[in-house]
């Protein structure tokens, strides 16, 4: 009878290609590491670390998103702005509460549009845009049009931007909220429901997944480390307004994306994220050693994104 | 008197086939599951191409690359899977991808004739500027047809093309057909439906197993020689009748059905199923069968009626809510609805379960593990392909992971399966029976549908036919014979409705 | 095998809806008068018009990619790109800085839709790394700042008044709506359009030449974000590779949605485009009359896209209906 295979050529012609795109890039790692200078020495590994950081931060909670078969998401940079100047506002009633709410109100953003695309099928990247518009009103609204900074008696919050041990704190975090991400990505019910639901939806339905909860879980999450991200900023800036959006939101996206996440979910990981940051950053370090302008580094980012684009869907269109 | 005439050699799906249909002519292509009649409709359309033989047509040899190659040579297909943009108006339908439609194509000339052909058809009330969604089923494959005759189709086949039709829909079909083959253009009429075969054909081939078997004008030959054609043998076997079928329930009902009514498909159907007990639902393609069982698998947000599960009723309009009350539903579509094929075969069999394989959350891996390879051994898939992608499995494995999800499962009152054994070969079959037979044992009551008669007979302990959404009758195995059940099947009794609107 | 499942139906009056939507808010420009000192003049109908000019075809490109069931995420910096080249190119001849600027947009598009159609990808993650590639080259081709353009009296030129209300570039604008609104209702082009964004597959058995389609739609949607980013950068005289504080994609997106382009694709046209629009633009003149701040537009256009998904989102009704429990007597299964 008819037997289900796959094509076993196409396949292997797109792993090569995989293969031959990762031996570039370390090829181009290497030779950039090589020839440019200070690159190889500890101040500059530690900056590189550093700008990973809060993108990397927003990056991973994205991925679950991202896994989940909902595209991505286009609020995340607003997110964290709102995040950084509701937490150096919240700062007047003591650090640990700051650090809640504004955990709390990153969890519940995301949870809201989650909800909507989970529950009602609306579009999440429209969604998203029309989240991202609401929240840029609200920042400019509630702060009048200025900056937050932090208030003068409080400084409990430098804790959060000082070094430890010579790193960042935002390094640290970085790495700890990723490992603890993947974990349960990797070893929860959740996790394993999100993975799947990505894979495919109608399945997802018919076996009787809480998709609604799954959508909610994922978009929440992924508002919930980019409030975590804006903390950190905020803490790191002292001083925080919507100019901090920056171009987080399309950085933490094209994280997620080098790293080979497949955009239509279900395969991929957060440690590919993770691998992606820092990826992204080490470029964006060599260019910016090298002398090459900020247009250059979005450029190249471009670039990067559309290659692996085009090679991780080809690699899964051939499975 | 022109002649078509193909023969093929094996296709494996179908032997040294030969057929001639002549100008002016509706042919009518009759067979069981799997007797190569979408193989032959594949042939010509230019789907699949034929490993020997010939196709000649209008005096022409062809050779067909492609659809499109099919059709510039004037032989269309119109079958369940409609190529309309809903979006779309008629009459840019009509002319939708016609390779000589001029760029500013609004002109008069062209609505004038759209309006002719959809006259022709019997569609004077459907506006040209209307758009395809709003039309009914049967109106909307008389549009597709109005395509292919733009297109100036001479051979026409028509795959099942009634299954969704209300009577007077399919009166308007049969009206434009009798009109198409009058101005001397063939039709090839592929159908189980042996009311309408006898009703609007000139000759009639019956495939089995791949073969043509034989050939007649309508009026040399009854239903009751038609259907012994279609069975060959299986009447043989199956008066074996393999299987112990005894009352093997234990009589209490575990789930009843009252008047479950999906507007369109299926008509107030009421059963009661008990545990233990296989129930067979036996129907063709589009009688309404797979839609009943999805309805209890809570995928019908449309259906009506009631549901009881142990005496309490039950509200099934989400498949969570399904879940909750016992009823598990297997897809027939194992690749697009029921697997998750880019996961591996340990993922796909343990996620009906998965809150029980965790706890707080967390999966407790070993468990896991232990309770795939448990159902893995259950359904008959090998331990070592457990942490394959379910896509790399062969269709009979694939199909006893999609089933072994459901196996075992604390707390399921009803198994519903929707095609269990779709494209398994027979020894994955009889597995696959096993399987069934085994959860039946345990209490579990169990339901399924199939368009294949002699899995019907080899599984059910209780038959019911289904044809249009309604139940024709329900017999227990030991008093059912294959001819009657495939008379049910396929024909309509008295004077129904039709399709329920 | 279960028939098609029947596509969830629009409801009939969601035609009316853009406008309805650009007659509320024509109603409520009527209305500033009554509960203001203003009186609307001439100029505000202008400048009406003067936004329509600077954003209307974006909204139009984008609205494109929408109908033809995929979504450009390049426009904002097609935008800029445009003014850009516009700018660097133009200073002998304004002419010859938007032919260039074209120019490039179609070389653009032409990536773009051959990467789309030829590997089959969705467009979201291509156009985003398209997005960032113009991005990077607008600013690389400004070396990082804003540029200036010294022939200002082609601003003078194209934002002078018409008959007091009109100028050269809204003019511009609404001749190219009139010239898609013809082309999708009666060309051959705007059927296929629509037919690939419905239903994809079945515009490809019945014969439509997909791929090709594609990439004259990711070009078309290129141009229609480059060409008013040129325009108005000849208009400011300056070309930024940044956008201040306005997204050019969040305002095209609800435009084009209210103007009933529906995001599962096939279904919108170029005149309810318009209207949203106009909608929009009329909004935003509203709110500048009564000297809001700025802030109250973003809230505004973001809040009403957010709405917008949601009522046409596919599963409104359906969660609705499945989430009310119903008492046993009227048991739905």
């Amino acid at each position: 009878m008819a037997r289900v295979g796959i094509e076993p050529r196409p396949l292997r012609l797109a792993d090569a290609a995989l293969a031959a795109w990762i031996a570039i890039l370390a090829g181009v790692t290497v030779y950039g590491a090589a020839t440019t200078t200070g690159f190889l020495t500890v101040s500059n590994m530690k900056a590189i670390l550093t700008a990973a950081s809060f993108v990397g931060i927003i990056a991973v909670g994205l991925t679950v998103i991202v896994l989940s078969g909902n595209l991505f998401s286009l609020a995340l940079g607003q997110t964290a702005a709102i995040s950084a100047m509701v937490f150096l506002y919240s700062l007047r009633w003591g650090l640990a509460a700051a650090i809640l709410l504004t955990l709390v109100l990153g969890l519940a953003i995301g949870a809201a549009q989650g909800f909507v695309v989970g529950a009602w099928g609306a579009n999440p990247i429209i969604v998203t845009i029309g989240a991202a518009g609401l929240m840029e009103g609200m920042a400019v609204w509630l702060s009048h049009g200025q900056s937050i900074v932090p208030p003068v008696d409080q400084t409990s919050w430098e804790h959060l931007a000082n070094p430890v041990l010579g790193l960042p704190a935002p390094v640290y975090v970085f790495i700890v909220v990723t490992v603890l991400l993947a974990v349960v990505m990797a070893r929860t019910r959740f996790g394993r429901q999100i993975y799947l639901l990505g894979e495919n939806r109608v399945a997802a339905r018919a076996a009787a997944l809480p998709i609604t909860l799954l959508t909610v879980g994922a978009f929440g999450i992924a508002s919930l480390y980019t409030a975590g991200s804006g903390v950190l900023i905020g803490a790191t800036s002292a001083n925080a307004s919507l100019l901090l959006v920056g171009s987080y939101t399309y950085d933490a996206i094209a994280a997620a994306l080098v790293g080979g996440n497949a955009v239509t979910g279900g395969r991929g990981s957060i440690a590919r994220t993770a691998a992606g940051a820092i990826f992204i950053a080490t470029i964006s370090d060599m260019l910016l050693l090298r002398g090459y302008s900020t247009g250059a580094q979005i450029l190249v980012r471009g670039i990067i994104v559309v290659v692996v684009v085009v090679l991780t869907n080809l690699r899964e269109r051939s499975r | 008197m022109e002649e078509l005439s193909k023969s093929f050699g094996p296709v494996h799906a179908v032997r040294g086939l030969s057929l001639d249909v002549r100008a002016g002519e509706v042919h009518a292509v009759c067979g069981h599951n799997g007797a190569g009649k979408s193989t032959l409709v594949k042939t010509l359309v230019g789907l699949v191409r034929p490993d020997e033989g010939v196709i000649r047509f209008e005096g022409q040899e062809l050779s067909l690359r492609n659809p499109q190659d099919a059709q510039s040579h004037g032989i269309a297909l119109v079958n369940q899977e409609l190529s309309l943009v809903p979006e779309l108006s008629v009459e840019d339908n009509i002319y939708l991808g016609g390779l000589d439609v001029p760029l500013v194509y609004r002109r008069r000339r062209l609505s004038e004739n759209a309006r002719a052909v959809l006259d022709q058809l019997g569609l004077r009330h459907v506006q040209l500027g209307t758009a395809v969604e709003a039309l009914s089923i049967g109106e909307r494959q008389l549009v597709e047809i109005a395509r292919l005759l733009v297109r100036d189709a001479r051979l026409l086949i028509l795959d099942e093309p009634t299954a969704t039709l209300s009577k007077p829909e399919i009166e308007r079909v049969f009206r434009a057909t009798r009109d198409l083959v009058a101005q001397g253009r063939s039709v090839i009429f592929v159908s189980h439906r042996l009311d309408e075969v006898f009703e609007l054909c000139d000759r009639v081939t019956v495939l089995r197993d791949g073969r043509r078997v034989a050939t007649h004008e309508i009026h040399e030959i009854d239903r009751r020689s038609l259907i012994e054609h279609m069975l060959g043998e299986m009447e043989g076997a199956k008066a074996m009748g393999a299987h112990e079928h005894t009352d093997a329930g234990s009589g209490e009902a575990v789930v009843r059905i009252e008047g479950l009514t999906v507007p369109g498909s299926v008509a107030s159907v009421s059963l009661t199923l008990e545990s233990g007990v296989i129930t067979g639902l036996a129907g063709q393609v589009g009688s309404g069968t797979s839609t009943i069982l999805r309805a209890l698998g809570g995928l019908v947000p449309t259906a009506t009626g009631t549901v009881e599960v142990h005496g309490k009723p039950v509200l099934l309009n989400t498949p969570r809510r399904a879940v909750a009350a016992g009823v598990l539903y297997v897809p027939n579509d194992r690749q697009r609805e029921g697997l998750f094929l880019g996961q591996t075969a340990e993922r796909n069999l343990t996620v009906s379960r998965l809150r029980r394989l965790s706890r707080l959350g967390v999966l407790l891996r070993r468990r896991v593990r232990r309770t795939a390879r448990e159902l893995a051994t259950m359904a008959g898939v090998s331990v070592e392909r457990l942490g394959s992608p379910a896509a790399s499995l062969s269709g009979g494995n694939q199909q006893k992971v999609l089933l072994g999800r459901a196996l075992q499962l604390e707390g399921t009152a009803l198994l519903a399966l929707d095609e269990p054994t779709r494209g398994v070969d027979v020894g994955g079959r009889a597995e696959i029976h096993n399987l069934v037979r085994e959860a039946a044992r345990k209490g579990t009551a169990v339901i399924f549908s199939s368009t294949e008669l002699d899995e019907v007979l080899d599984l059910a302990d209780v038959v019911v036919t289904i044809f249009h959404g309604r139940i024709v009758s329900v017999v227990p195995r030991a008093e059912a014979s294959a001819p009657a059940i495939l008379a049910d099947m396929t024909t309509s009794h008295a004077s129904d409705g039709g399709v329920p609107s | 095998m279960s028939r098609p499942e029947t596509r969830r139906r629009r409801p009939g009056g969601a035609e009316l809806a853009p406008y309805a939507i650009l007659a509320i808010m024509i109603v409520a420009l009527v209305l500033v008068p009554v509960v203001t000192q203003y009186t609307v003049r001439t100029a505000n109908i202008y400048d009406i018009f003067q936004n329509f000019a600077s954003y209307g075809l974006v909204a139009l490109a984008l609205g494109i990619t929408i109908i033809a069931g995929e979504f450009d995420l390049s426009v904002s910096s097609m935008y800029l790109f445009g003014g850009m080249v516009a700018v660097l190119s133009g200073a002998s001849s304004p002419v010859l800085g938007i032919a260039a600027a074209l120019g490039a947009a179609i070389a653009v598009g032409v990536v773009q839709g051959g990467l789309i159609a030829g590997f089959r990808l969705n467009s979201m993650p291509v156009t985003l790394g398209g997005y960032l590639v113009v991005l990077g080259i607008t600013y690389i081709l400004g070396h990082n700042k804003s540029v200036l353009y010294d022939n200002y009296t082609v601003g003078l030129r194209l934002d002078e008044p018409i008959l007091q209300i009109f100028s050269i570039r809204s003019l511009v604008s609404l001749g190219i709506f009139v010239v898609a609104a013809l082309v999708l209702r009666y060309l051959r082009v705007g059927r296929d359009l629509r037919a690939i964004g419905g239903d994809r597959r079945a515009a490809r058995v019945a014969g439509v030449r997909v791929d090709r389609l594609l990439i004259g739609v990711f070009v078309v949607s290129a141009l229609g974000a480059a060409l008013p980013g040129a325009l108005l950068s000849y208009s400011l005289a300056t070309a930024s590779p940044t956008n201040i504080g306005f997204d050019v994609l969040t305002f095209s997106a609800t435009a084009a949605l209210i103007g009933g382009v529906s995001l599962s694709g096939g279904k919108g046209g170029a005149v309810g485009i318009a209207a949203g629009v106009l909608s929009l633009s009329v909004l935003q003149e509203i709110l500048a009359i009564l000297r809001s701040p700025d802030y109250v537009s973003s809230l505004i256009t973001g809040g009403l896209l957010v709405v917008v998904t949601i009522v046409w989102a596919p599963n409104l009704s359906e969660w609705f209906r499945t989430a009310r429990v119903l008492r046993p007597a009227e048991e739905r299964t």
